[in-house]
């Protein structure tokens, strides 16, 4: 294998596969740039299965040669679904003594505020009272050690957990982020005993202060080794059988791509990797388009997935929420809200119109799926004001019956307010618009960015439905409708780099570390990076080095992510003023106070494969316009003749303007009054506001 | 967009989209608000809160983590509005208060409010309330465990112009930094402040240039109506009749052996609430007594509780709200006395008001919470000289219910604090923790049985340290419900390095020196049903949150 893996990264099949809950993407990209696509359904009790379906369809229909595969990168749900689903493994905590509880204590608030009906609100089972074990050893506040490691105990208590049959163990002293050396020699001691047991330690899966927030996300780690390890091993085997000689990838949280064998010694950089890659293939799209900053919303059934890219760079958060429960590992910032095709429309007690949180999901689905569903939804709602196409919904593959449609919303909401069905179809748009703005609002000005300079990029079934009314709400001046906005979760594996991360907690005074102390630190980090690419024999000179820093004010307990300029005459004070630049722009104030380091980062990325995503679009042939329909949106005072298009058949360098409606068998896009709509090379449909 | 002209009727499409609008409004101005602030009671207690209010005074929409800002600064704003006319106010302008007997909460507690302009006239008012880290006063923190007049609690500050047209008002910002011992925190916590009521404004402004200003103020006169029609709407599906609660505060830091009773009344019918605080025990010589603010709060969270969670919070649900506080009494004191240990007499009233209804409301209420949040705080100075304050809240465990076990170590009721990381207190003070754990067998027994409370073992390192100790429930107990038994009360000790034991009557305040031990242990949450229906009592005693002495003994374990 050694011959085909020597290929890697040189021109050949690169192929994305995206495992969803319900379909399974498959994107391949031949080595003229030419993009292929196919959606497989998801074999839900082995999603893995989906992978070499995926290998057979590209073999059966492509006539691609598994060993002329190049890459092969994979975006999963399986770490996520492990912990939604309480499939982790057993597994055994240890700790300092005294402190075995803190992972079920946490940090005592709660999210439901207004009630005294309560339910717990940590993940106390990853690790019932009865796996956490206490071993004596305490490292000092500033990092030396007070009492030697209790080896004994180590042994004692990994025995113990071994016997109750945990296949891992999650190891969490109090101050290891500042020194390792209890944490790793009491691994060394469990996997000297018990081979058999995979072992995360906080000081590699997180090294940074707050024992809670370590702990629960070590626990996480160790919850998923067994489970990713077994899946990967598999998936690794199956291809390798099938012919497929290209390393495996995997995206990560963080919107980049590592090897399967790296990348499952930390499985907790998993989570969201779904997500993560329809924000990548979000931004190249956007990027093809020539927008550097955008939001990109993905509207499906359930939930939109709001996203902010920045600068050309999708923002990462340095703590997520899995399940309800806050994890610390740094992600592709998504903002989820539950607001969806799906979403129930309601009266409450003053007949007031309200949509959601609540969905009618699949099953039974909208009212105009004839599935026994009675409630009015939003996809209701769109087919009364004439935005989908009953007969042409997936691509014509499910008939809607738009009377149910009329009927949900008739009886549930226009007549009780006494309005007429369009009114209210349209009165469903615009709260559950409001609700969708709201979110896309907060993700821009969280980060002090002000959203009327952004581009929308509407991605999945619902996005592009919505798009134009909620540019308009935020007066965004365009939106961008990638060719195969549903798709572009896979076609975001292929544009994602290879990258590595390292850090180190570093508590010190700004003014206390001298420019040498920081490229010692940077050095190391970089080193560990190096070691990384290069066992994923990434060639050296695609590497980019980024250096950051998480800094604030001293006192102040949330930071900023600063980038370190290590390569200028005076890095520290570049640092203290982009710092204090960023406060202001973020929270609307700075003062010229003292700051501190908290962590630094390196974070190494490679871009590998081609540029571009959808270099080449090749219309189909035939008239575009398919014909007139009558629709009302929230502008068009009254209903508008909109034309009708087909996607497929619209080339490169068309314009057309508002009112318009474009169909293509993934999503329908609505193009309201006071739009004009043009197709770039790429196949993207670019949409923008008159003035 | 569509822009309704004046005459245009108000259809409920667009009050709901204005609504939306502005939660997300309150939204960002407490995400400003937590974010740019630099005291740890602010970023990790979240014990701040931002609200828009209507010229009237009426809440349109607020933003809180803990209930205990709920509305709370109504009678702050109204006191603002009454000395300064909305007529006279100008563009730039900023006002402040704090004092607990002009409407305010306890001295700690700022409120900053600014008047939000459209088109020269005032359409709104954008108000901030954030807990400081010190505003003077005898104790570190202002919040002194011992204090018999407000005068040691700190500085008052009555209604007054922070800002007059956009320039600070120098007089007052002096004497606010000389008053405090965190100046700088201080002032940058109120300018954080000062931030999120402007981005308050100013997206309200964006608003009103989009909808017209006459309009909006008419919507929200309509978003109150709705709330209030929603609020008394869910009030009568409640069984009309006065029900009845009583409960004690272990006593008021003076006199350690008198328990302090408060006493409630929910009388409910035709869509309207009241809540009668009369046979509450007289107005107290030590911190606990507690301005109408915070029964307010307390009487709100409880209408929120009893009634449909989907109702949008404003002004509108206070409505059919009445309070009767008996004037001189711990929940209407008068002046001089002390108030900045309120919030354990808001949370015990919140959490009385709430229990009243156990038996018309099954499915709403649990057995009582142990509904205490013990404050201790330690200050001195460092190695090197630096003087420290580090304070922290620690939660009890919450009651069980017809369905469920109660939760372990979380904070209920008025308040939803969190706890400081041990490592954040070792780096932050010469401390060093022992032990943080669940505490055995302090849970209620029942079929479901209470939440644990916690214990924290903490050593100081060094001399002449000042500790403050405010605790509940070390005298009572949460009680059951249905044949549950009474969550474990708490129980605190210093152990000194000679070795000596001194128990803490619930408040203390003394001095620790190098080697000297705190263990403090929180109450348990009441538990539910009889404790021997219980099953699979053996995984609590594998858990190690009930005893096998405890198994055999109340569940009946064989």
């Amino acid at each position: 294998m050694a011959g085909h893996r020597s290929k890697a990264y040189e021109h050949g099949y690169e192929v994305g596969v995206d495992i969803g809950g319900t379909f399974t993407d498959v994107v391949c990209r031949n080595p003229q740039g030419e993009l292929s696509l196919v959606k497989i359904p998801t074999t839900r009790a082995d999603p893995s299965a989906g992978v070499l379906h995926a290998v057979d369809h590209m073999v059966r229909a492509w006539g691609i040669a598994p060993a002329e595969i190049t890459r092969f990168v994979h975006g999963t749900t399986v770490a996520t679904n492990a912990v939604l689903e309480r499939k982790g493994a057993k597994i055994g905590l240890i700790t300092t003594l005294g402190f075995k509880d803190v992972l079920e204590i946490g940090r005592q608030s709660r999210h439901n505020v207004y009630s005294v009906m309560l339910t717990p609100e940590t993940p106390a089972f990853l690790a019932p009272g009865a796996l956490r074990r206490e071993v004596t050893e305490r490292i000092s506040a500033s990092g030396e050690v007070l009492v030697a490691l209790d080896e004994a105990a180590v042994r004692r208590e990994a025995a113990a957990l071994a016997a109750e049959g945990v296949q891992a163990i999650a190891i969490s002293f109090l101050f290891s982020f500042l020194n390792p050396v209890h944490e790793r020699r009491a691994a060394a001691i469990v996997r000297e005993a018990h081979p058999d047991l995979m072992i995360s330690i906080s000081s590699e899966v997180d090294p940074a202060f707050r024992e809670y927030e370590r702990t629960c996300i070590t626990a996480f780690d160790a919850y998923l080794k067994p489970v990713i390890e077994r899946y990967l091993t598999a998936m690794e085997d199956d291809l390798e059988r099938r012919g497929v000689g290209a390393p495996l990838q995997i995206m990560l949280s963080r919107g980049g791509v590592a090897c399967s064998r790296i990348a499952r010694r930390s499985p907790v950089r998993m989570f969201l990797s779904g997500p993560a890659a329809g924000v990548i293939g979000g931004r190249v799209a956007g990027k093809a388009a020539g927008a550097h900053d955008m939001i990109t919303i993905d509207i499906g059934g359930t939930s939109a997935d709001i996203a902010l890219v920045h600068d050309g760079k999708p923002l990462i958060a340095a703590e997520g929420v899995l399940d309800g429960y806050a994890v610390r590992v740094p992600m592709v910032d998504v903002n989820a809200i539950g607001a969806g095709g799906g979403s129930i429309a309601w009266l409450d007690g003053a007949q007031s119109l309200r949509v959601g949180p609540h969905s009618a999901g699949s099953e039974p689905g909208p009212s105009c799926y004839g599935r026994g569903g009675s409630e009015a939804t939003v996809t209701d709602a769109s087919i009364v004001l004439g935005y989908i196409d009953p007969a042409y919904f997936a691509g014509g593959t499910m008939q809607l019956v738009p009377e149910l449609a009329r009927t949900a919303i008739e009886r549930r909401i226009a007549g009780p307010l006494g309005m007429s069905v369009e009114q209210a179809a349209l009165g469903i748009h615009r709260v559950v618009n409001a609700t969708m703005a709201a979110g896309m609002r907060f993700v821009s000005v969280k980060r002090g960015i002000d959203p009327r300079r952004l581009s929308l990029v509407a991605l999945g079934g619902g996005g592009p439905v919505h798009a134009t009314a909620l540019a308009s709400e935020l007066g965004m001046r365009q939106v961008i409708v990638p060719r195969h906005p549903g798709v572009l979760s896979a076609a975001g594996l292929l544009a994602a780099p290879v990258e590595h991360q390292a850090a180190i907690a570093f508590n010190a005074p700004v003014t206390a570390v001298a420019r040498e102390d920081l490229v010692r630190a940077y050095a190391e980090l970089d080193a560990r990076c190096d070691a990384l690419m290069q066992s994923e024999r990434v060639p050296r000179d695609r590497i980019e080095r980024h250096y950051l820093a998480d800094v604030c004010y001293i006192g102040q307990s949330y930071h900023l992510e600063v980038a370190m300029a290590m390569h200028s005459d005076a890095p520290l004070e570049r640092l203290t003023h982009d710092f204090y630049q960023a406060h202001d722009r973020i929270y609307g104030h700075s003062a010229a106070g003292s700051i501190q380091f908290v962590n630094l980062r390196a974070v190494h990325q490679a871009s590998v494969g081609s540029a571009d995503v959808a270099s080449i679009y090749a219309p189909g042939a035939g008239d575009p316009l398919k014909g007139l329909r009558t629709i009302l949106t929230a502008v068009s005072r009254g209903p508008v003749q909109a034309r009708v298009y087909e996607r497929a058949r619209i080339g490169a360098g068309m314009r057309f303007d508002g009112p318009a409606i474009v169909e293509q068998s993934d999503t329908t896009t609505v193009v309201d009054c006071g739009w004009s709509a043009a197709v770039d090379g790429g196949g993207n449909l670019i949409l923008s506001a008159a003035h | 967009m569509n822009t309704p002209s004046r005459t245009e009727s108000i259809d409920p499409i667009t009050t709901e989209v204005i609504r939306n609008k502005l939660e997300g409004i309150a939204d960002e101005m407490e995400l400003t608000l937590l974010r740019s602030s630099f005291s740890p009671i602010v970023k990790e207690g979240l014990d701040t809160s931002a609200s828009l209010f209507t010229v009237n005074g009426e809440t349109l929409a607020q933003a809180c983590a803990i209930p205990v800002h709920l509305a709370t600064l109504i009678p702050a704003l109204r006191t603002m509005i009454e000395k300064y006319p909305i007529p006279g106010m100008r563009e730039g302008d900023a006002y402040i208060l704090n004092d607990p007997y002009c409407g305010g909460t306890h001295l700690p507690d700022i409120a900053v409010m600014t008047p939000v302009f459209h088109r020269g006239r005032v359409i709104a008012l954008s108000a901030t309330m954030t807990h400081h880290g010190d505003i003077g006063g005898y104790s570190p923190g202002s919040l002194p465990p011992n204090s018999t007049e407000i005068y040691q609690e700190g500085l008052r500050i009555p209604a007054l112009k922070f800002r007059n047209a956009g320039e600070y008002n120098e007089t007052l910002v002096a004497i606010l930094r000389q008053n405090s011992r965190l100046p700088d925190t201080l002032m940058g916590d109120l300018n954080a402040q000062l931030a999120a009521c402007t981005v308050g404004a100013r997206r309200l402004q964006e608003l009103a240039d989009q909808y017209g200003d006459e309009f909006l103020m008419r919507v929200f006169e309509d978003l109150l109506d709705r709330s209030e029609i929603m609020t008394r709407q869910a009030l009568r599906m409640i069984p009309s009749g006065t029900y009845r609660y009583v409960d004690y505060l272990d006593n008021d830091g003076i006199d350690l052996d008198k328990p302090v009773r408060i006493e409630v009344a929910v009388t409910v019918g035709e869509g309207a609430i009241e809540f009668d605080l009369t046979g509450t025990d007289s107005q107290l010589a030590g911190p606990l007594n507690c301005v109408p603010s915070g029964s307010q709060a307390a009487a709100y969270f409880a209408v929120r509780v009893l009634t449909d969670s989907t109702i949008p919070t404003n002004g509108g649900c206070f409505r059919p709200v009445t309070l009767k506080l008996p004037k001189g009494s711990l929940v209407n004191p008068e002046e001089p006395a002390p108030v900045n240990a309120r919030t354990s007499t808001i949370k015990r009233i919140a959490t009385s008001m709430v229990s009243a209804l156990a038996d018309a409301l099954p499915d709403r209420v649990a057995a009582p919470a142990a509904g205490t949040l013990l404050v201790v705080a330690f200050a001195g100075r460092r190695a090197n000289g630096e003087r420290f304050i580090v304070g922290e809240l620690i939660a009890g465990g919450s009651g069980a219910a017809r369905d469920r076990d109660g939760v372990d170590a979380v904070d209920t009721d008025a308040s939803n604090c969190m706890n400081l990381p041990a490592e954040a207190l070792e780096m932050d003070a010469p401390l060093r923790l022992h032990r943080v754990a669940l505490r055995r067998d302090s849970g209620g027994a029942g079929q479901y049985r209470g939440g644990l409370g916690v214990v924290r073992e903490y050593e100081v390192l060094a001399d002449g340290i000042s500790f403050t100790h405010r605790g509940e429930r070390h005298f009572s107990e949460a009680p059951g419900l249905n044949g549950g038994r009474a969550g474990v009360a708490a129980h605190s000790i210093i152990l000194r390095a000679d070795g000596r034991e001194e128990v803490i009557p619930s408040k203390a305040l003394t001095v620790l020196d190098k080697g000297d031990r705190v263990i403090v242990q929180t109450p348990g949450g009441g538990g539910y049903g009889d404790p021997t229906l219980r099953r699979h009592i053996a995984v609590d005693v594998a858990n190690g949150k009930v005893s096998v002495q405890a198994a055999h003994e109340l569940y009946g374990l064989r």
